[in-house]
């Protein structure tokens, strides 16, 4: 009985594959399908373009100040104004873009990728490795990120790569226990026994079997990662821990604008604050729709 | 990765936190205050009576009554209201672009000194009573002067050698004068404005009726000094000298004070009461003072560009200039920057380099003023050093320095004419770096100017910016072979004024060799000889006239421009202690640059009658 039905599924599959389409397909059709999924996509395209092709349109001085220059109102010459410093402010939108996305992206996919890593592992090996690592997790989130953020950074001078490190290492914790659960659920499954019988060890479970089949919660947690990383920047920046000066990053940007908030300087405020918001707003919706787009459920339609 | 507990979940969550971090900046929005008076800033019948309200700085609590200052208590609001309840024997009052200390609200006669200059005279005014209606006398002197001797370790304001080592006996002549005997000659001048000063008469007969001992009374004043929620009900403080007495003095800072009805100095308070209130931040204050609900208080620097705002709504803006200076501190025993810093050349380019006009003008929007040289500015004629980036260059190519690749090598190393100097060597770059306070925007974009005009002259000037407690932590004196010297190379701590001079802006404390606040190291034999001159000798220096009259101030003149010329520190602008705004019929207000008040002078005007 077994047999026919077997080879009636075997004669199918060569049908089904023809009539369904790959699974990075599926992903992008109904990614594409989400129209706020693929607005924010633009967006982010937008914004980064902005920040790393705008300069060879519109190059203009952000390391040198200009005393004379400063505190322009947008007209000729500087379509967004000046800075207190004489900066332009659209080259300088452009150039503390960089350092917002660079940080944004690096640290949210550096903590995405120990998380999930930590996680799976935790999640795979269970008993006290599991119990061990997710009190570590456990008490490294009892203690408010923001004030972590503000003792670490400032102690250290911070640079790109020590701002990257520093909200990295506060951001883990959330897919660590995220991937963790994905991984006690997979775990169990009969692939993961029979690569055990077969002499699999952890390490090939963990990176061929678990983080693989979990891959769709890593892609979209990282996107929310990302976001809130660059929230990250901007909050530190606002409290005047960002990198030192002439480098600049939205966050501070917008921090010095708001000094100026009763001079009527309202060019300071609202380019950085709404590239802030833009951004953060476009990862969320990429967010959303590559969750919509990897749901297992969805993979059937 | 989160907010935790307080973070809103989902992608909407994460887009209203953006959008509220975006439109935070929206909040209160432009000047909109009430108008408080359409009164002018000049003109008007002066009225008597009124409550006066004035913000203090934020985060200060008045917290400490006793005049004798307790290490930890000597923030300048507690001696300023201390003074208004307890005379001084001199006060200092601005003079032009110096301070006198012959001013009408000091408690004594100015001094007479004999012997040459080891004997000092003071003669207490006439008339003066405490507030139980006994006369102030010598003795009341001789108490105070006896609790610091005796206690002078928990005295905050006590310096080895200074006052009271320098008087070696306090005679009373009679109930109105006493002799001091001192340990050798002083200059009249710097000992009145330095020393004097911190003379004031305590109401013996109140305060130590038991006639204990000095160390016995002063435990117990001390006691009660440490009653902080007492200080209006405590029956000590309630005997005072001052135009003013306590009325109220709540723990969490807010002082009321009404005058001492038997008070017979030659400034009598017109208004009913003052009110002195205190604020957590800058924002809080600036806000409630938008609303009306202080007549006296500040504004932050960025505003000073929307003073006509503050004007229509009835206000007149004024910076509150303090007795100060301002400066980078250089570190001359740092293993690798001292011998940069040493050479005057490379120091004389550095200054030619800091545009402080500009800087005060566009940064600070006018509430800050160039510092140039080792006294408040208004007592010096000339800048040495201006702002001139192309004499700056043309100094360091002449000294053998050469640009590759935008920052400048070394190219002639040796001690010789036209060469680098002792320890550069050979291609070494110009490199600096400069430890900063963090917190104020005025501050970074000031070193960010700063850094910007270096790096086009080819120098790079790398910035740290930390919180004040850690500039001040880590700047301080130090030898070569000490690893903190290693730490900093460049200081600054200047955001409120980097060094407020006693009355007396000499330069011991700062400038001369070894001394406590001389963070850099500095140390040049003429700069110490100066130094003293200042603090020791009437003698007129060999630059000076003979026989003049204001022989002190010639002496602190060539000290002055002695130290402007050398640059042991990098002068950059002075900002104003406040910049105030006060209220339109609020007048009689001077601002001390001693950041002493005097309340008793203020007065409000109504609007028409003769004073109009």
């Amino acid at each position: 009985m077994t047999t026919p039905a077997l080879e009636a599924l075997d004669a199918t599959q060569p049908d089904a594959a023809r009539a369904t389409p790959g699974l990075a397909r599926r992903t992008l059709a109904v990614f594409a399908r989400n129209k706020l999924a693929l607005a924010g996509a633009l967006v982010l395209l937008a914004l980064l373009a902005f920040c790393f092709l705008g300069p060879l349109l519109h190059p203009t001085d952000q390391i040198h100040t200009d005393l004379s220059q400063a505190g322009l109102a947008p007209g000729a010459g500087h379509p967004l104004g000046t800075t207190d410093l004489g900066y332009d402010l659209l080259g300088r939108l452009m150039y503390g873009g960089r350092t917002s996305l660079e940080v944004g992206l690096a640290a949210g996919l550096l903590a995405t990728l120990f998380g999930t890593l930590y996680g799976a592992v935790a999640g795979y090996f269970g008993g006290w490795v599991d119990a061990a690592m997710m009190r570590v997790t456990d008490a490294a989130l009892a203690i408010p990120a923001l004030f972590l953020l503000v003792v670490v950074a400032a102690i250290v001078t911070p640079s790109k790569p020590v701002l990257i490190l520093i909200i990295a290492s506060v951001a883990w914790l959330s897919p660590a226990r995220l991937i963790r659960g994905e991984a006690l659920a997979l775990r169990g499954r009969d692939y993961i026994h029979a690569m055990r019988l077969m002499g699999g060890g952890g390490g090939r479970a963990v990176f061929r079997h678990i983080v693989p089949n979990a891959i769709g919660t890593v892609i979209v947690n990282a996107t929310f990662q990302v976001a809130d990383a660059i929230l990250y920047v901007a909050y530190l920046s606002f409290l005047g821990l960002s990198i030192p000066p002439p480098a600049a990053d939205w966050g501070s940007m917008l921090s010095t604008g708001i000094t100026y908030t009763q001079v009527g300087y309202w060019w300071l405020i609202f380019p950085p604050g709404i590239a802030i918001v833009l951004v953060v707003a476009a990862f969320n919706f990429i967010g959303d729709g590559l969750r919509d787009a990897l749901d297992v459920r969805l993979k059937n339609n | 990765m989160g907010l935790r507990s307080t973070r809103i979940r989902g992608p909407l969550g994460r887009v209203a936190v953006a959008a509220l971090l975006g439109a935070v900046a929206l909040v209160g929005c432009g000047p909109s205050g009430n108008v408080v008076t359409d009164l002018g800033a000049t003109g008007g019948t002066p009225v008597e009576g009124g409550t006066a309200t004035m913000a203090l700085p934020p985060a200060s609590t008045p917290n400490w009554i006793f005049p004798i200052g307790a290490p930890g208590y000597l923030a300048s609001y507690n001696s300023a209201i201390q003074d208004l309840l307890f005379l001084r024997l001199f006060m200092p009052e601005q003079k032009g672009a110096a301070l006198t200390m012959d001013s009408p609200r000091g408690l004594a006669e100015m001094p007479r000194y004999s012997d040459g200059n080891t004997t000092v005279s003071i003669t207490l005014k006439k008339g003066h009573r405490w507030s139980d209606g006994k006369p102030v006398t010598t003795r009341d002197v001789k108490f105070w002067f006896d609790l610091i001797k005796y206690n002078k370790q928990d005295w905050a304001s006590y310096s080895p050698k200074l006052l009271p080592d320098d008087v070696k006996a306090f005679e009373i002549v009679d109930d109105r004068t006493f002799r001091l005997r001192l340990d050798r000659a002083y200059n009249p001048t710097w000992f009145t404005a330095n020393e004097l000063q911190d003379f004031v008469a305590l109401p013996v007969h109140a305060w130590n009726p038991g006639h204990q001992s000095p160390r016995q009374a002063f435990a117990r004043l001390m006691r009660h000094a440490r009653q902080f929620s007492a200080f209006a009900t405590d029956p000590l403080w309630k005997t005072v000298n001052g135009p003013w007495r306590i009325e109220k003095w709540t723990t969490s800072g807010q002082v009321s004070l009404i005058p001492n009805k038997k008070y017979r100095g030659p400034d009598t308070p017109h208004l009913d009461r003052v009110v002195l209130k205190p604020f957590t931040t800058a924002d809080s204050e600036f806000n409630v003072l938008r609303a009306g609900g202080v007549d006296y208080g500040y504004i932050p620097p960025s505003v000073m560009a929307q003073s006509t705002k503050f004007k229509e709504m009835g206000y007149r803006i004024d910076p509150w200039e303090g007795w100060a200076i301002t400066y980078i501190v250089l570190n001359y025993h740092h293993p690798t920057a001292g011998p940069l810093l040493r050479q005057d050349y490379l120091r004389q380019a550095l200054q030619r380099l800091i545009d402080q006009k500009s800087i005060s003008r566009v940064i600070w929007h006018g509430s800050a003023t160039p510092t140039l040289g080792p006294v408040p500015a208004g007592l010096l004629d000339a800048d040495p050093y201006p702002y001139d980036p192309k004499r700056a260059k043309a100094l360091l190519a002449r000294h053998g320095w050469a640009d590759r690749d935008g920052t400048l090598h070394c190219v002639r190393p040796g001690r010789g004419t036209g060469e680098c100097g002792a320890g550069i060597h050979d291609g070494q770059e110009l490199w600096l770096s400069l430890l900063s306070q963090s917190g104020s925007t005025e501050t970074s974009n000031t070193m960010q100017a700063i850094k910007s005009e270096f790096g086009k002259a080819g120098i790079t000037l790398d910035i740290r910016q930390q919180p004040l407690n850690t500039v001040l932590g880590t700047t301080v004196p130090c030898k070569q072979t000490e690893p903190l010297c290693a730490q900093w190379q460049l200081g600054f701590f200047g955001t409120q004024g980097s060094w407020y001079f006693p009355p007396d802006p000499s330069g011991e404390q700062i400038f001369a060799s070894n001394a406590p606040s001389n963070m850099g190291n500095w140390s040049d034999p003429r700069t110490d000889r100066l130094i003293r001159a200042t603090e020791y000798s009437d003698r007129p220096p060999p630059t000076s006239g003979r026989g003049d009259p204001h022989l002190a101030s010639l002496l602190l003149r060539d000290y002055g421009r002695e130290v402007a010329r050398r640059l042991p520190v990098l002068w950059t602008p002075n900002p104003a202690y406040q910049v105030s705004a006060i209220r339109n019929d609020l007048r009689g207000v001077d601002q001390n640059p001693t950041l002493s008040l005097a309340p008793q002078n203020w007065y409000f005007v109504k609007k028409g009658g003769a004073g109009r």
